[in-house]
């Protein structure tokens, strides 16, 4: 039984992890509570997953526990306090979600872009978010979401 | 289909009579009983003293926005102000009796009784405040949470009403709002749950947490028949977190602390498996039972004089056979369901578009009446059809009863790909003809594709009338037609997928009707405006075709994408436009334009896709839009996209990287143009499908003049 001790949503949690190579995902979800961050596929192809580690984007399927030691792991339940985060009103402006499923790891993914940068080019955001699955097919409305926090004036689609 | 069949999907919301609304806990939401102050004249609805209301909805919301539309209708006829309205989900049970979502049948069906249950509450509040200020009811009127009489200028809110209106009798026959007076029906309102999916809060199937509960996967062979024969239960128990592996029906399952022990505890058992005779099946297999079905005599459902005789004696005929693959759901929320099985009762917590099924086919299972068995309906992350099935929460039932303990069964991507119920491969051949004059006056259309086992056994005494659907109905005048169907006994396990048998038939009949256009050198819209000025409404069996309100979709569709103008010129590439059209079962009318573009390597971009559809009233225009994105989104995916293949009796394609969806990037423009109407609404979640891939296709041959009669289409196939 290994005992990892890393920071999550700002606070430390001490995890005993059976098999320290129990992915971040699982360790959030069954261990932690933090069903926010989604299983779709296990293997880093559609992206559900995504959190912040370090302020990074990163599919938390595929992240062992033992890598994540010591490190800020941010999840959607910890982007803001209230849902008020410009990604998340961005979000409801535009009613981007349908079943919601993908969601919170396509605004994960937006979030840490728009941290690392100040304004982005919608481009490069879309880019990154081209690498996420969403089935009900709510990419014009995240397309829409996005130049609205880049400021950009886009057509939308 | 049959109609049962077809109505089964559809389950039409049944109002019962007036009861009261219990409110039942759901995982995520606070529990409360409902005070004395609480108006709730029916299963629908209830206002509480504290003036909030309170919509319950006894659909399955999967991301069409269900649980917004119908506490809509409800806040509509209420008067409601709509920041007081909540929604609760309801579960089985004498009150709701058909909660199954499916056939886009939600808002159509739930149109009516939802009105006059809102209706209803209106009144008994008004005849309250009437009764307290003694003066008349129809001197009052309500605005947004509360009843005003303007003569004196007093008012009362709901909340302060809602104790005396409960004492008062149900009216039977509400009066109903004129629709010209409606403030929140044909708006646009974002989706109540919103809020929740942005901030990680909203729960889904495997979000669900019970206090005591373990995780478990479950080791199958993923065909009919197959079974386990040989496993290691000390491997999977030596596992860190393993708590149990028990042997069930067809399945070892694995019973741990978390899921991924439970998944790393069924890879430790190496379970071999006795696939059965399916194993030697695979997609080629597959496709000679449809070929020899396609070429045998299949079912007549329609006949209109003599399409042979008129064929053979057109001066100009074509005649082509399209091919659809098999496809499969991907849902991104896998498949999940949580059970606990403990004295004498059973509790279910699942994603589930059929709760009536889940309840009955548990309660067989552990031989309990379906009234001892609870189902919890969470939100669902995707459902296309694939929930109507009961399997994944029936599995959770057997494993929670074998461990003793709650249970949450979580399915791999693979499980969910090996398991899912596949949207079956079809063959359709399209014959027309045209006259002297480029009319067409000859039509046959024949489809072969398998039975969706997913409604239970093959039964080829079934009444195909109805069948198929894109074919039975094919909506132009055209005084010789005939349709035949075929349906295959499937060996593989099938099911619903958005619009069912749609995609096939509509690829294969708008596609031909734009051959016969080329062929007669008549402009592909002009060519169906004219099949369209035919007799309207027209009537085929129990279906009805507003033929001049799929003139008008078709004619909006054409002006907006700027039918007639040049395509756009793109540097390297070849552009093309094409049109399709469709009416959904009789109700919502489609048309859809496609712009695209092909490089020299055949690849294939689509630019913009204009869809102009009538649905009647429409109730939330948002959610309406977001249904026309996510239906063009969801045939591009089939047109252009994966395809599941069979190989030794299984689904080869277990992965998103072998099953490619349609990404961000490849999105096209998605404009909708929306007919205004006042008449009931009909459904939206499948209508916006079938249309597209047709469209796309007739654009591709304007661009490249290459007829593609096979999805998905393949660069190879332009290059």
């Amino acid at each position: 039984m290994a005992r990892v001790t890393l920071t999550v949503n700002g606070v430390a949690r001490s995890v005993d992890a059976a098999d320290p190579d129990t992915p971040l995902l699982w360790v959030l979800r069954d261990r932690l509570g933090l069903t926010g961050t989604k299983y779709g596929c296990g293997v880093g192809a559609c992206g559900a997953c995504t959190v912040h580690v370090d302020g990074a984007a990163t599919r938390s399927c595929q992240v062992p526990l033992s890598a994540a030691a010591g490190r800020r792991v941010t999840t959607i339940e910890g982007l803001s306090n209230d849902g008020g985060h410009p990604c998340q009103l961005a979000w409801l402006a535009e009613d981007v979600a349908q079943c919601g499923y993908c969601q919170p790891g396509m605004i994960m993914e937006v979030a840490a872009l728009f941290a690392a940068a100040e304004r982005p080019r919608a481009g490069r955001v879309e880019a990154a978010l081209s690498g996420h699955v969403c089935r009900c097919g709510t990419y014009g409305r995240m397309r829409r979401a996005i130049r609205r926090l880049a400021g950009e004036p886009g057509k939308g689609a | 289909m049959s109609t049962t069949r077809r109505e089964w999907l559809r389950a039409g919301a049944a109002l019962g009579g007036a009861a009261l609304v219990l409110r039942v806990p759901l995982f995520g939401e606070s529990s409360e009983t409902a005070p004395d102050t609480t108006l709730a004249p029916n299963q629908w609805i209830r206002v509480g003293g504290d003036a909030r209301v309170t919509a319950v909805v006894a659909r399955s919301e999967m991301g069409q926005g269900v649980r917004t539309a119908l506490a809509m209708i409800l806040a509509e006829e209420l008067d409601a102000d709509w920041k007081s309205v909540s929604i609760v989900q309801a579960e089985p049970g004498p009150d709701y009796a058909r909660m199954s979502t499916g056939g886009s049948g939600s808002v159509q069906g739930s149109w009516k009784p939802l009105r006059r249950a809102g209706a209803a509450a209106r009144e008994m509040l008004v005849e309250a405040a009437a009764r307290r200020w003694g003066v008349a009811a129809a001197e009052c009127r309500t605005e947004s949470g509360r009843v005003r009489h303007a003569a004196s200028g007093r008012s009362l809110g709901y909340g302060e009403l809602s104790a005396a209106a409960a004492l008062l009798p149900v009216p039977k026959e509400p009066r109903l709002k004129d629709p010209a007076s409606f403030r929140l029906v044909g708006t646009r309102v974002p989706r109540v749950d919103g809020p929740a999916i942005v901030s990680g809060q909203a729960a889904y199937g495997i979000d669900t947490r019970v206090d005591g509960m373990l995780f478990a996967a479950v080791a199958r062979s993923p065909l009919p028949g197959g079974r386990v024969v040989r496993f290691d239960r000390a491997a999977a128990l030596a596992i860190p977190g393993v708590r149990g592996v028990h042997e069930l029906d067809g399945g070892i399952a694995v019973v741990a602390d978390d899921t991924f022990s439970a998944f790393a505890g069924r890879d430790a058992l190496a379970a071999q498996y006795d696939d059965g005779p399916g194993s030697r099946l695979d997609t080629a297999a597959l496709w000679r039972r449809l070929d020899a079905a396609a070429e045998g005599a299949g079912r007549v459902t329609r006949r209109e004089g003599d399409a042979a005789e008129a064929l053979a004696a057109a001066p100009v005929r074509l005649s082509a056979t399209f091919r659809t693959a098999f496809q499969a759901h991907a849902t991104l929320e896998p498949g999940n369901s949580t059970a606990r099985v403990a004295g004498g009762r059973c509790e279910i917590w699942t994603p589930t578009q059929n709760p009536q099924r889940v309840q009955k086919e548990a309660a067989a299972l552990l031989g309990l009446s379906p009234d001892e068995v609870t189902v919890h309906v969470t939100l669902l992350g995707g459902g296309f059809g694939r929930r109507l099935d009961a399997d994944y929460a029936v599995e959770a039932v057997a494993v929670a009863r074998a461990a003793k303990k709650p249970v949450q069964v979580v399915w791999s991507r693979k499980d969910d790909f090996l398991r899912d119920r596949l949207h079956p491969a079809a063959r359709v051949d399209v014959a027309g003809g045209l006259d002297a004059s480029g009319r067409v006056t000859a039509w046959t259309h024949r489809a072969a594709t398998f039975h969706l086992s997913m409604f239970g056994a093959f039964n080829p005494t079934e009444d195909p009338e109805g069948n198929p659907w894109g074919g039975y109905d094919f909506p132009y005048a055209v005084p010789n037609v005939a349709v035949a169907w075929s349906e295959v006994e499937s060996p593989i396990a099938t099911g619903a997928w958005r619009s069912v048998y749609y995609p096939a038939n509509v690829f294969a009949r708008e596609c031909l009707l734009d051959e016969l256009a080329a062929a007669s050198r008549q402009d592909p819209l002009a060519l169906r405006l004219a099949l369209l000025s035919g007799p309207s409404p027209a009537t085929v069996g129990r279906q009805v075709f507003d033929r001049a309100g799929l003139a008008r979709v078709l004619r909006l569709a054409a002006e907006r994408a700027g039918w007639g103008s040049p395509s756009p010129v793109r540097a390297g590439r070849r552009s093309g436009r094409g049109i399709a059209a469709n009416v959904y079962d009789g109700s919502t009318l489609v048309a859809q334009v496609a712009d695209v573009s092909v490089g020299a390597s055949g690849d294939v971009v689509v630019h913009r896709i204009v869809t102009a559809v009538d649905a009647g009233q429409p109730v939330n225009l948002l959610g309406l839009e977001g249904q026309v994105e996510s239906g063009v989104i969801w045939a591009l995916s089939y047109a252009l996209k994966g395809e599941i293949t069979i190989a030794a009796g299984r689904v080869a394609e277990t992965g998103f990287a072998e099953y490619p969806l349609l990404t961000l990037n490849e999105m096209p423009e998605i404009e909708t143009v929306i007919v205004p109407s006042s008449s009931a609404p009909f459904g939206m979640g499948e209508m916006p499908v079938p249309a597209v891939a047709p469209a796309v296709a007739n654009a591709l041959f304007a661009a490249t003049g290459r007829r593609l009669r096979r999805l998905p289409i393949r660069s190879a196939d332009l290059a």
